[in-house]
């Protein structure tokens, strides 16, 4: 094989997103080799910078925020109501996925502010409010459910990129549940010829540089009035931590400021990756750029982008679709082992019906609100994460899956993705590394 | 009464205006086609364009790769509106590519943006597949005169 000797490790993850990457940081705590494969940021760039992990189906639009279940407590209810949703599949573990969602914050804590144990509420570009048990550093002074006084939303003068009208009217429905009364104002920044329609990742570099960052704070501070508690800018505030932009604002400006979450492209989502990047190198985690494409399983070996990887035990972290761990080719199959795709929940949870390799036409369904059978479509796992195959046996005792590789919720909707991408990340890892059984 | 006149409507097209027509016709049936689609983005392709489009409808805007262009720290001009944008214009039409010839020509190829696309598109292949089809294309404006538009 050409590129190099063999690599033989303990631990193979495929995978580097929020799920690949807890799992190797957990397998690598007890002293383990662990080798992690990926072939580019799969949604983790994505991210908008919210870490979600359950939030309340229970509580009603109008419960207010300090009366809402705190997050394992509504885990436990989407475990008590969703059948085929990991956390259900899980609920015996469940007591774990605080431990899991503090051991995950705690190894991005570069980027990560550590969670409560309470849902944040964060106002997203298009006039939402979103809870999140965590969430980017940059974020965390724009909680809703904590800022008290006015809230000053801002967008910039003459950039059409971010609506601050739009943002702040998230604010305003939701202010009779414990939220802040917003304000929206324009900063005139970025108004000269390369600023007026740059792209988040031009503007989050300018305002890295020396000086820009500490403009924008005494731009901000000609604005505000008295009973402002603080601000909320658009998510552009350097794309490295290390530039302090959030706080350089915040000192010029008197006032604490913060990001709004993000949409595409993402700025924090940029950020998240690069900080999974730098905590998987600094922990010793070997990563390797490529695709498993031959994959035979453990102890066999594995071709990687001209390497070849014998491992002892697997731990698959592919993603869904942005990822490529489910794909379409003819029907729906796992691209790495060729498992079988099913739908947990759903019309066709019925395992008498062949999901995979139905019309795509039929997996979507018209009623946007209903749950969309291709959304949460991914393997069938056992309680230990291990696949199962189309006959429902463990496929592997060394295999486990996890994120949304996984089936049974739909990580774009439901309000549980990096939670579930954690928790399962977290047992995978710790399973693989032989530290639980 | 309507029916007559309907009738001898289609008489007229069939007998005397279609016939005629195509007497005074210009050029052969693929200009005619071209003429009428082509800005429609309905123009025949090869192999090549077909296979270059289905590459790129595996993009999904996400924008990563905007990040690791160094064009566009380096250039102000090619930016916002350029390569990006002439990359989504790739399966719409040739008519459109056409604003974008300048961008794509200062395209260096640094392939910077490919390891951070998520769903493996192979940019720098397609810049250079619609490079070489704008070029073809903006040539017969820039030669009579010997300059751009």
């Amino acid at each position: 094989m050409p590129g190099g000797p063999r690599i033989a490790c303990d631990v193979l993850v495929v995978g580097g997103g929020g799920a690949g990457a807890t799992a190797a940081l957990a397998a690598r705590e007890g002293g383990n080799r662990v080798v992690l494969v990926r072939k580019a940021p799969g949604s983790t760039g994505l991210s908008g910078g919210a870490v979600s992990v359950a939030q309340d189906p229970a509580c009603m639009p109008e419960t207010p925020f300090a009366a809402r279940a705190g997050v394992v407590e509504s885990a436990r209810r989407i475990a008590a109501t969703r059948p085929g949703h990991p956390y259900r599949l899980l609920r015996d573990r469940l007591g774990g996925l605080w431990n899991a969602v503090e051991f995950a914050t705690g190894q991005l804590s570069a980027v990560l502010e550590p969670p409560t144990g309470r849902n944040r509420w964060l106002l997203t570009p298009f006039g939402h409010a979103h809870a999140a048990a965590a969430c980017q550093r940059s974020m965390a002074a724009g909680d809703l459910a904590d800022v008290r006084g006015t809230l000053v939303v801002c967008g910039f003068e003459g950039h059409l990129g971010w609506d601050p009208g739009l943002v702040a009217s998230g604010a305003e429905r939701v202010r009779a549940l414990g939220g802040p009364s917003p304000r929206a104002v324009l900063l005139d920044l970025f108004r000269w010829e390369e600023g007026a329609l740059g792209r988040p990742f031009d503007l989050a570099r300018l305002l890295e540089a020396p000086g820009a960052a500490e403009e924008a704070g005494r731009v901000l501070r000609r604005v505000l009035a008295r009973g402002d508690a603080a601000a909320v800018l658009p998510p552009v505030l350097g794309i490295d931590p290390g530039a302090r932009v959030p706080e350089r604002i915040a000192a010029e400006a008197g006032i604490p400021v913060a990001e709004i979450l993000s949409d595409l492209p993402s700025v924090p989502g940029l950020r998240f990756h690069r900080a999974i990047e730098a905590r998987l190198a600094a922990a010793g985690v070997e990563v390797l750029q490529g695709e498993v494409r031959s994959g035979a399983g453990p102890d066999l070996p594995a071709a990687v982008g001209g390497r070849e990887v014998v491992a002892r035990s697997w731990v698959l972290a592919t993603g869904r679709f942005v990822g490529g761990g489910i794909e379409r080719r003819g029907e729906l199959r796992e691209g790495v082992l060729g498992l079988p795709v099913v739908a947990s929940e759903g019309p066709f949870s019925d395992p008498s019906i062949r999901f995979a390799a139905r019309p795509p036409a039929s997996l979507t369904l018209r009623d946007s609100r209903a749950p969309q059978p291709l959304l949460a479509a991914g393997l069938r796992v056992d309680e230990e994460l291990h696949p199962l195959d189309a006959e429902g046996r463990v496929l592997h005792p060394r295999i486990f899956a996890a994120g949304a590789v996984v089936g049974g919720h739909d990580p774009a909707s439901d309000g549980t993705g990096m939670g579930v991408a954690m928790f399962t990340g977290w047992l995978a890892g710790r399973s693989a590394a032989g530290r639980d059984s | 009464m309507s029916k007559v006149r309907s009738y001898a409507w289609l008489a007229w097209r069939a007998v005397a205006s279609h016939p005629l027509r195509a007497i005074r016709r210009r050029g052969t049936g693929e200009e005619r086609f071209l003429a009428s689609y082509a800005a429609e983005g309905l123009a025949p392709t090869d192999l090549e364009a077909r296979t270059a489009a289905e590459l790129a409808s595996a993009c999904i805007a996400c924008g990563l790769c905007e990040s690791g262009c160094t064009l566009r720290s380096a250039i102000p001009a090619a930016r916002d509106l350029g390569l990006h944008a002439a990359f989504r214009l790739c399966s719409k039409s040739d008519e459109m590519l056409v604003h974008s010839v300048d961008s794509l020509a200062a395209c260096a190829t640094c392939t910077g943006c490919e390891p951070l696309c998520p769903t493996g598109v192979p940019i720098t292949r397609l810049v250079r597949l619609l490079a070489a089809r704008a070029a073809d294309l903006d040539a017969p404006r820039r030669a009579p005169s010997g300059e751009r538009r």
